[in-house]
């Protein structure tokens, strides 16, 4: 459906986006995974007709969107990282506003507000003033309006950023539905590793402007597959047993956690006992044990040596 | 266009320090400025009251019949004796004076009494009185024979004052100054035979009247210098906001609808020009019920307003479409910044909002008629001064010329398609 096609770009001689890949299928729900600058937002702005790539092209169903942009503007539905709505108007206002620039009838307009409206949790202040809102609520008129139109596809850069909890997991399960029940596309980027693992079928790990790395969650966290995590709580510090626990040689990485240690280890090294040996040695009270798979933050952490959110 | 207009206007409306800075700021202005200077802006004479004790040391009638007696013994030819004898009846230089000094307008601010040459210097070292005119000896003979037969050095007032370089005295000595000017060229024009008809058409120490139409007061000044002057913030309160949509990506939002780019300038356009048209009315209306700066009831005046209030806010939204083109082209919110912060001021100073360019060097009033506002007060004030359409065909051009200009500008500049934003 969507192909980026060895895309670049480059600002006052940074390159801001290299050589970048990526096709998007009907129905699916893609994650654009990547730290704070790695490109995520520019590469969003290529695909959707706003900024022209220094190289490479975008096709949508084989037509490049970088000679008739127009094709794709129909089809997409932008949800934006800033809160793209005018503050002084209301909800439904912004909406009536948004719909009418995209040549909407006026019938059909008023329904659709009604809809979207209902979909984001927000029919009973919908006449309220945008600057009253909340970060959450703001958030949910933000991808109201990039919904009036109907979009084959949904590109959202970074929308939960800055909102509370119940916001968060309110627009998640709001855009799941939309990808699972409506069969719409979804690209999402962001930054935080289990909004990703808990939308997307499909990832590609951004950083510094490049694609390190992509596949769906199983085949990404297989490149870890040759180790396992486990993590141990103790009472305290000790941190004899720590330093002795980090230079082990049969452990390939520890770090420490809130509550005690978190070790990567050879998968099916049964490194286990020797770990309780050491801390019986060191007197150590064990309060928890928890051996686990790879999550995509293992990943990133394994790929580019460094934390998401770093 | 509908779509942006009254989403604008929402916006303008629910921003109360925008109404505030576009609608009640001007307000209160015109009504300070048009209160405190409309002593100096009418002509206010009621605090000005001159102490003038005249000196009559001359006799007038026998200085005439001397002047009579000496141009019959000239041997000029009969005709010319006769003329020269009505002259010398018609412009009695002191009678002239006297009539001056006794005319309405002047004599609400100069009190003469006539005194003996000893009590008027006794009067002026006391400060009873702030001047001494005297006609000296022979003041009428001499003068008459200088200005009518050329013969001699004629006559000088004397002008004794009590207070050298105050604004009573230099009042006096202006006046004078200018009597004696007038005097001396319409002497001149007899002199040179220009023919008596002219030269006794040309009254000395009236009130030259330069046109037929009534004259403007300060709270009308004030009134219209404020609004042309407020109306520019317009443009630039547009342009910020179109810098605000573009930096929070509501400018993209529009574009990935489908909206032309020229579709979005165009709005701008008309929104602005709309809301300084409203504002302008607004302003108007206000001053006219609270000042009772204009006449309400009048139809034909108020359309003529209106009209150029229209042709104003057309040229006003131009000028927010071109800064809005550079706020969106350059991704910065200079422009307006430095368009609202320096250009009003230049153009309201330039353009006569706050002070009429009378006195000013002729580069600035030539540049300030090119100022929408500068053009736009010259139309208004010569409407409520009661001219013609004709009369407003000039700067109603200007204004025309100005808006054209600024609108093709706006459209060159504005960035066509896929402005860059990281």
């Amino acid at each position: 459906m969507l192909e980026v096609e060895n895309v670049s770009k480059s600002f006052k001689g940074r390159n801001v986006v290299e050589g970048m890949n990526l096709y998007l299928e009907k129905g699916e729900s893609i994650g654009l995974l990547g730290p704070n600058g790695a490109g995520k937002s520019t590469t969003i702005s290529i695909i959707s007709s706003l900024i022209k790539p220094s190289s490479g092209d975008v096709k949508l169903n084989g037509s490049s969107v970088i000679k008739k942009p127009a094709a794709i503007r129909k089809v997409i539905g932008i949800v934006p990282q800033d809160i793209a709505l005018y503050e002084e108007l209301s909800a439904y206002e912004n909406l009536l506003f948004f719909g009418q620039m995209y040549g909407m009838s006026k019938a059909g307009l008023a329904a659709k507000i009604q809809e979207v409206c209902r979909l984001v949790g927000l029919e009973d202040r919908q006449k309220d003033i945008v600057k009253t809102y909340s970060g959450g609520m703001k958030r949910r008129v933000n991808i109201a309006a990039a919904l009036l139109h109907d979009p084959e596809i949904l590109i959202m850069d970074e929308p939960t950023v800055g909102i509370d909890p119940q916001s968060r997991s309110y627009i998640l399960e709001m855009i799941r539905n939309l990808n699972i029940e409506r069969g719409m596309t979804v690209l999402y980027t962001s930054h935080y590793m289990e909004e990703v693992e808990r939308l997307c079928d499909r990832v590609y790990i951004m950083d510094h402007g490049k694609v390190i790395s992509s596949g769906t969650k199983e085949e990404l966290k297989n490149i870890l597959s040759a180790e396992e995590t486990i993590y141990i709580d103790f009472d305290r510090v000790y941190p004899a047993m720590y330093d002795e626990l980090q230079h082990h040689q049969d452990i390939l990485r520890a770090s420490e956690t809130e509550n005690g240690l978190k070790l990567i280890v050879p998968k099916g090294s049964r490194l286990l006992s020797r770990v309780f040996q050491i801390t019986e040695r060191h007197k150590a009270q064990v309060t928890n044990v928890n051996v686990s798979v790879p999550s995509l933050e293992d990943v990133f952490l394994h790929l580019t040596g460094r934390k998401l959110r770093d | 266009m509908r779509p942006f207009l009254i989403k604008d206007f929402k916006i303008m409306l629910r921003d109360r320090s925008e109404l505030v800075a576009l609608l009640l700021m001007p307000f209160i202005i015109m009504g300070i400025l048009g209160t405190a200077l409309s002593g100096v802006m009418e002509g206010d004479t009621s605090s000005i009251d001159i102490q003038l004790a005249v000196v009559e040391e001359d006799a007038q009638q026998e200085g005439i019949a001397a002047f009579q007696e000496q141009v019959r013994n000239s041997g000029v030819p009969p005709e010319a004796e006769e003329e020269l004898a009505a002259a010398a009846e018609h412009m009695n230089p002191a009678r002239l004076l006297n009539n001056m000094l006794e005319d309405p307008e002047l004599s609400e601010m100069i009190h003469v009494q006539t005194m003996e040459q000893s009590d008027a210097q006794a009067a002026v070292r006391a400060g009873d009185v702030d001047a001494v005119l005297t006609f000296p000896e022979h003041f009428t003979e001499d003068t008459l024979n200088a200005m009518l037969m050329n013969n001699g050095n004629g006559s000088e007032l004397e002008l004794l004052v009590s207070d050298e370089g105050s604004i009573n005295t230099t009042i006096m000595e202006d006046l004078l100054a200018g009597f004696t000017d007038n005097l001396n060229a319409e002497s001149a024009i007899a002199a040179a035979g220009a023919g008596g008809e002219e030269a006794a058409s040309i009254e000395i120490g009236g009130t030259e009247t330069l046109s037929q139409n009534e004259p403007v007061s300060a709270m009308q000044y004030y009134s219209i210098g404020m609004a042309v002057m407020f109306v520019l913030y317009v443009a630039g309160t547009i342009a910020s906001k179109a810098f605000v949509e573009k930096q929070q990506q509501v400018y993209n939002r529009i574009i990935l609808s489908g909206t032309k780019t020229w579709k979005y300038l165009a709005g701008k356009i008309i929104s602005t020009a709309v809301i300084a048209f409203v504002q302008l009315t607004i302003l108007f209306i206000l001053s006219a019920l609270v000042f009772r700066t204009f006449e309400l009831t009048s139809f034909s005046f108020w359309i003529g307003m209106l009209g150029i209030s229209a042709v104003l806010a057309v040229c006003v939204g131009c000028i927010g479409g071109l800064l809005t083109s550079l706020s969106i082209r350059t991704e910065s919110d200079t422009a307006s910044g430095v368009f609202t912060g320096v250009i009003v001021t230049l153009f309201a100073f330039a353009g006569g909002s706050f002070f009429p360019l009378d006195g000013m060097p002729a580069f600035i009033s030539a540049f300030g008629s090119w100022t929408p506002n500068g053009a736009a007060m010259n139309a208004y004030i010569r409407w409520v001064q009661g001219f013609g359409w004709s009369e407003l065909a000039w700067p109603i051009m200007q204004i025309s010329l100005v808006s054209i200009a600024a609108a093709i500008i706006s459209f060159l500049v504005f960035p066509r398609r896929r402005s860059v934003s990281s």
